[in-house]
């Protein structure tokens, strides 16, 4: 729960922040040349021209929310039900229509299902057997992982878009935010500690706000103080640290002093009848909000998904919650007019055995998972790929989680097949496997 | 089909050089050219020879022509040559090829026997390395432990009998048909001929194609129980230096046990363990990668690793004034010369007895001890100091904590578990305060029995609660060496196999655990407070996870040990692992002791020495080991030797021929101070105390973070910079990289403000002082950074005392440069 300095409240919403302000173009990330942006922005371009239809407005979101259910949320009582099936695989759940002809969804998912036409969902994903957000927020699994350190997806946004010239705003908000703390998937790994996500809880969050006991100080004098007085070479260190450190020493101070984060952070700012929207889903709400604040990614969980046993019970708990969170938050950013400006993704690592097991639970299940997109221009109000009758694997398009981070990024106008040298130098592609997936771009 | 003679194959390989030609031209390249082999010899249609061709200096040095180089049979037919320099039969009889590189020219003679016959395909040696070497097996794809869309094969083909048995006869035996080879769905989707979630993996029509079908052809022949095995993987040549615009194609040769060599070059797999020194392609052509250093090219065929060792070197003259004065000095002194890395000058005094007291001590020195070092003129100074340190209770402190880190003393917020955490960590900081033996102290470890009262060292075992969890333990902690993998199967990267796993995990078979309640105040309490007893069960075995069936303990490469009837066998493991020859526990903690002070180890990561995980630098291992080993495994003459060493004495200000090394040793390799350094040090500069939740308020009760026993001590500060909460033996655990939360604490907290604005804190007592500001500025330099500032910071210090007025605004001042300082880097870093 994120609740905040007594000092309460207006009312209303935190104006000011119109959508066009919060990122603008043209911007170099660190590191970039100009060059490297422009290509980036040809690729775009070529992907725009590839694309006969003229649909697709891919390729200009500014933020992304990557929505985690960890534990891997059973994909046969949520998207991708078999009410065909027989009673040991189809389960206790009912489908119920939406508001696309031909597509159904979980009858606990009342809200989702009136404007699907707003969502959409891919039914074909293959994943791997591990309990870790690795894959689906990097694109490679754990394993690979401990030894290749590919970075957070969160982290490549943030390497590219932090430094966002022209726009002191930006500066004033982290690039990347964890709502859920940090975890293997969450880690920047060879692009650099500077790039990790901000995670605000406890004194952490305090620390945004200006120390009580510090109330003299004036925060400027010390800045000057501090830079004339830290003048260590700093090529003394080859890891990268100490330039991170700069960079965050910079940050810190614009965040205390500024504020943005911590209204972004504030949902005593947010009306009565909004908090009440999200009720027990805050931070799809906080989400909502940073992303409103310039900040270019925000990853959140929700829930536990590991339901080995009693998966029904647990589900109806918690599909509701689900719904809630997505619903209001698509709508949220679709009434705002950022739709097409925010990329949101939800998904866990796997999904769950076709199978009931014995103990009413299901397994874990690595052959197909589903996953639920929204906005960032891409192709709503479908369902790509389907699984064969019982659920069991793909019965066409199979994609991997690696496909879906592709589509993300190239939303972003990020070329998935760009490369970022590693802790040794070695130029590494984003993601491995990155063909797009073709119906959503 | 006839009897095949010698089952196929064999380049039969003398392991002499054609020594060829020397170059005679004027102005030319001196030197001479060397072809391996000495001669080519194919026998059986599925032979094939890499040829190398090596120019040799004058100097000694080689260069690997190989993709120069022309070939020319003296005649057509006989033998087939493709890419560079890899030969294949063609038709029998036998001749000579000329070879002609960096204007020299040579001849090897050629012999092809049964050119044209096709002997039955080995399906161990044959057709598993090509599931193999295709990345069908990869942890990735089939080979992980759920396989892949329901068709699993052992991982990196460990397991031919298994793999044998899922391709033939699993499914009813579908994935292969012996009447129409071609049909097979092994074959159809390894070729992308039928649909394939992974793909084309193998071109149709290449030889590994045609050789799935003559396996399956010649009736999918399972692994014979007769056939030879492979007792040896070679790598020709075992290393070499690279140029910055060379190459070196290796060669890889399997021995087999009925002599038969074998080139396998084209049936191995290879990966570089540090693609930015070296990299390797498919072919196994190693090329440099931009570092400077060594890299280990891991080579892999038919479950065997070897590596071959590359070198880059930078190009430099190195070290005409660094004096080597002990063994460690000159095992790196001797590196630098061969890869051309110049050292940087020694460090100033200040820098060193800084860099000295934190890392021995974890504390900072006080002004009075750096003006004291500096102005002392003894010439054993270095000496004297790290003596006076190693005696200093703050030493046995920070060692006791990062041995407590890696043992897991651990309370997980239980604090019923207290006393046996508090014991364990008193009882390591008394072992490390009186310098007990190393191997003792293992053993007291390892062999801990009774409960956490009367044995202390029995709270490592509470986290353990199975033989698995304790060898990774016991393999990570006292070898260095990470045996996790093998436990479900052979460890990719090593030579070890489920039996070596289980057969370590046997030697805890006996262990039995007897949970006692224990008498409390309140009945309420009882529940909780269990105190473990840890006793030798008369019997006990361990199943093998390989085929459930009971295993002998067993010492990695040694033979299976029988313990006495009632014996613990863990008395067995402990003689086995600390005796003096043991290829792994001296190296260990030898290595781990110096990554604690360079912050890299010899072999990095500190704790996964394996064969494809070489040391950077073999003989400074070595010479550490024997340290260990002579002085009778005292962890203080440890940090004696590395502290005194002419290499730990160098600044770490980088110079132009060190700029890029990251593995030699050349400088000093700055670190942040840790989370518990960072703490105590903030308070000491800032000159307030500290205090934790949960300990005595009396004066005897730990003031600093590096004495606490537990990780049960709640601190935003220690968390937020990364203290490990012990849930694992690695110090991986423990996170020294920064991040915007940590810049935040320092900068703005109410935690850190409080304690520099606080009265009597030393912004207040110096803003009272009534020195001159430049005397108590020098001073103030002196607490936090350990020199006096430069003339131009300490006039912009005096600058912004000056400008304030008032009493209040003085004070202000001061919190401000206490403030800027404990924020700069210059403070957070061990440089």
């Amino acid at each position: 729960m994120l609740t905040f300095w007594g000092s309460s409240t207006t009312q209303g919403f935190c104006d000011g922040l119109g959508r066009r302000d919060f990122i603008r173009l043209g911007a170099l990330g660190t590191g970039l040349s100009l060059a490297d942006l422009l290509r980036h922005q040809a690729r775009a371009a070529d992907i725009a021209r590839a694309n006969p239809t003229g649909k697709s407005r891919s390729g200009k979101a500014r933020a992304a929310i990557l929505v985690y259910l960890p534990g891997g949320p059973s994909h046969m009582d949520m998207y991708d039900l078999k009410p065909e099936a027989p009673v040991e695989y189809r389960g206790e759940f009912k489908p119920i229509a939406t508001n696309v002809p031909g597509i159904q969804i979980s009858e606990h998912f009342p809200l989702q299902a009136k404007m699907f036409d707003k969502l959409a969902v891919v039914r074909s994903l293959v994943a791997v057997d591990e309990h870790s957000d690795s894959q689906v927020m990097t694109g490679f699994s754990e394993q690979i992982n401990r030894v290749q350190e590919h970075p957070s997806f969160g982290s490549v946004v943030s390497k590219l878009r932090a430094v966002q010239s022209g726009s002191s705003l930006a500066e004033t908000v982290p690039s990347f935010v964890s709502l859920r703390g940090m975890s293997r998937g969450t880690e920047p790994g060879f692009l650099g500690v500077a790039h990790r996500p901000f995670t605000p809880n406890g004194p952490g969050l305090a620390n945004l706000r200006p120390a009580q006991s510090n109330a003299g100080a004036n925060l400027d004098a010390r800045k000057n103080l501090l830079a004339g007085l830290d003048d260590l070479r700093r090529d003394i260190d080859a890891s990268g640290t100490m330039a991170g450190l700069d960079t965050f020493t910079a940050k810190a101070f614009d965040m205390v002093t500024s504020g943005v984060a911590r209204d972004a952070l504030n949902l005593e700012k947010e009306s009565r009848e909004n908090r009440e929207r999200y009720k027990g889903v805050e931070s799809f709400l906080t989400a909502r909000r940073l992303v409103e604040a310039g900040v270019n990614c925000v990853t959140l969980s929700i829930g536990g998904w590991d339901t080995h046993s009693n998966n029904f019970t647990t589900l109806k708990r918690q599909l509701p919650l689900v719904d809630r969170g997505i619903a209001n938050l698509v709508n949220d950013l679709h009434d705002r007019g950022m739709a097409d400006d925010v990329a949101v993704v939800m998904w866990g690592e796997f999904g769950r055995t076709p199978k009931v097991n014995g103990t009413a639970g299901r397994d874990h299940w690595s052959p197909v998972m589903s996953a639920l997109v929204a906005g960032g221009g891409l192709r709503m109000g479908q369902a790509v790929g389907s699984s064969s009758s019982l659920g069991e694997r793909p019965k066409d398009r199979p994609y991997r989680p690696s496909n879906l981070l592709a589509t993300l990024y190239n939303a972003m106008g990020i070329d998935p097949a760009m490369t970022f040298a590693n802790g040794s130098g070695r130029p590494v592609h984003l993601l491995e496997d990155r063909n797009l997936v073709t119906e959503l771009s | 089909m006839t009897t095949p003679p010698a089952r196929w194959v064999s380049t039969s390989l003398i392991p002499l050089l054609a020594v060829l030609a020397w170059g005679a031209a004027p102005g030319e390249p001196q030197g001479k050219l060397e072809v391996y082999p000495a001669q080519i010899r194919l026998a059986g249609r599925d032979a094939s020879a890499q040829v190398l061709v090596t120019l040799v200096r004058p100097d000694g040095s080689r260069e690997d022509l190989t993709h120069q180089a022309r070939f020319v049979p003296d005649r057509a037919g006989l033998v087939s040559l493709r890419g560079e320099g890899r030969f294949f039969p063609a038709g029998d009889g036998a001749g000579s090829v000329r070879v002609e590189a960096g204007g020299l020219a040579a001849s090897i003679p050629v012999q092809v026997v049964d050119g044209a016959k096709a002997a039955p395909v080995s399906f161990t040696h044959q057709v598993v390395p090509v599931l193999t070497r295709f990345g069908c097996n990869s942890g990735g794809c089939h080979g992980k432990q759920s396989g892949q869309n329901g068709f699993r094969l052992s991982l990196l083909g460990f397991d031919p009998e298994l793999d044998y048995l899922t391709l033939v006869q699993e499914h009813r035996g579908r994935r292969v048909c012996v009447d129409a080879p071609e049909k097979s769905p092994l074959v159809l989707k390894a070729t992308g001929l039928a649909a394939h979630g992974g793909g084309r993996k193998i071109e149709p029509g290449s030889d590994e194609h045609n050789l799935l079908l003559r396996w399956i052809a010649g009736g999918a022949k399972a692994p014979s129980a007769t056939e030879a095995s492979l007792t040896r993987l070679e790598v020709v040549p075992p290393g070499n230096t690279l140029g910055k615009d060379s190459r070196q194609q290796v060669v890889a040769l399997a021995h087999y046990a009925d002599g038969r060599v074998e080139d396998v070059t084209r049936m191995a797999q290879y990966e570089s363990n540090d693609p930015n020194v070296a990299g390797v392609d498919a072919q196994g052509v190693v090329r440099p990668g931009g570092g400077t250093g060594e890299a280990a090219i891991m080579v892999r065929f038919s479950g065997r690793v070897e590596v071959f060792r590359a070198r880059v070197p930078l190009g430099f003259k190195s070290g005409d004034s660094f004096v080597a004065n002990t063994p460690i000095d000159r095992a790196v002194h001797s590196r630098w010369k061969e890869l051309g890395v110049q050292p940087s000058p020694r460090a100033s005094d200040e820098v060193f007895i800084r860099r000295l007291f934190l890392d021995l001590t974890g504390t900072l020195p006080t002004p009075d001890e750096v003006t004291s070092f500096a102005a002392d003129k003894n010439p054993k100074k270095d000496e004297r100091w790290a003596d006076e340190l190693l005696s200093r209770p703050e030493y046995a402190y920070y060692f006791a904590g990062k041995w407590a880190d890696i043992l897991r003393v651990k309370r997980g917020n239980q604090a019923e578990r207290a006393f046996g955490t508090f014991a364990f960590h008193r009882w390591l900081f008394e072992a490390i305060r009186d310098d007990m033996p190393y191997d003792r102290m293992t053993r007291e470890i390892l062999l801990a029995t009774g409960d956490e009262e009367r044995s202390p060292a029995t709270v490592w075992y509470k986290d353990l609660a199975t033989p698995d969890l304790m060898v990774d333990n016991m393999a990570q902690v006292f070898m260095g060496t990470r045996m996790q993998c093998a436990q479900c199967h052979h460890h990719p990267y090593e030579r070890w196999s489920q039996d070596d796993y289980w057969g370590l995990a046997a030697f805890f078979g006996r262990l039995g655990r007897k949970n006692v309640p224990a008498v409390t105040r309140s009945a309420l309490q009882q529940n909780n407070n269990q105190r473990s007893f840890y006793y030798n069960r008369p019997t006990g075995t361990v199943l093998n996870k390989r085929d459930n069936k009971p295993i002998q303990p067993t010492p990695l490469d040694g033979k299976p040990l029988m313990p006495g009837a009632e014996e613990d066998p863990r008395v067995l493991l402990a003689d086995w692992l600390v005796r003096a020859n043991n290829p792994f526990f001296a190296r260990a903690v030898a290595n781990r002791y110096w990554a604690h002070f360079f912050d890299r180890g010899v072999v990095e990561p500190l704790d996964d020495m394996r064969v494809t995980n070489p040391p950077s630098n073999p003989a400074l291992l070595d010479a550490l080991a024997s340290h260990v080993v002579q002085d009778g495994f005292s962890l203080r003459s440890l940090c004696r030797r590395i502290v005194t060493s002419a290499v730990y004495r160098l600044s770490s200000d980088p110079v132009e021929g060190n700029a890029t090394d990251r593995q030699s040793f050349a400088r000093y390799y700055p670190k942040r101070m840790n989370a518990e350094v960072l703490f105590d040090a903030v308070h000491q500069v800032v000159g307030s105390p500290a205090s934790f939740a949960g300990l005595p308020a009396d004066q005897f009760a730990p003031r600093r973070a590096i004495m606490l026993p537990d990780e049960s001590f709640s601190s935003y500060f220690l968390d937020v910079f990364g203290r490990p909460q012990r849930l694992s033996p690695c110090e991986c655990e423990r996170v020294t990289e920064a991040n915007l939360a940590q810049v935040l604490h320092l900068l703005n907290s109410e935690e850190v403000q409080t304690k520099i604005a606080r009265a009597g804190a030393r912004a207040d007592l110096l803003a009272k002082d009534s020195r001159p500001d430049a005397e108590k500025v020098d001073e103030l330099f002196l607490w936090a950074v350990g020199h006096k500032p430069a003339d131009g910071k300490r006039k912009l210090a005096l600058e912004h005392l000056s400008a304030a007025k008032t009493p209040r605004d003085k004070k202000q001042a001061w919190d401000n440069l206490v403030w800027a300082l404990v924020n700069g880097q210059e403070f957070s870093w061990i440089r």
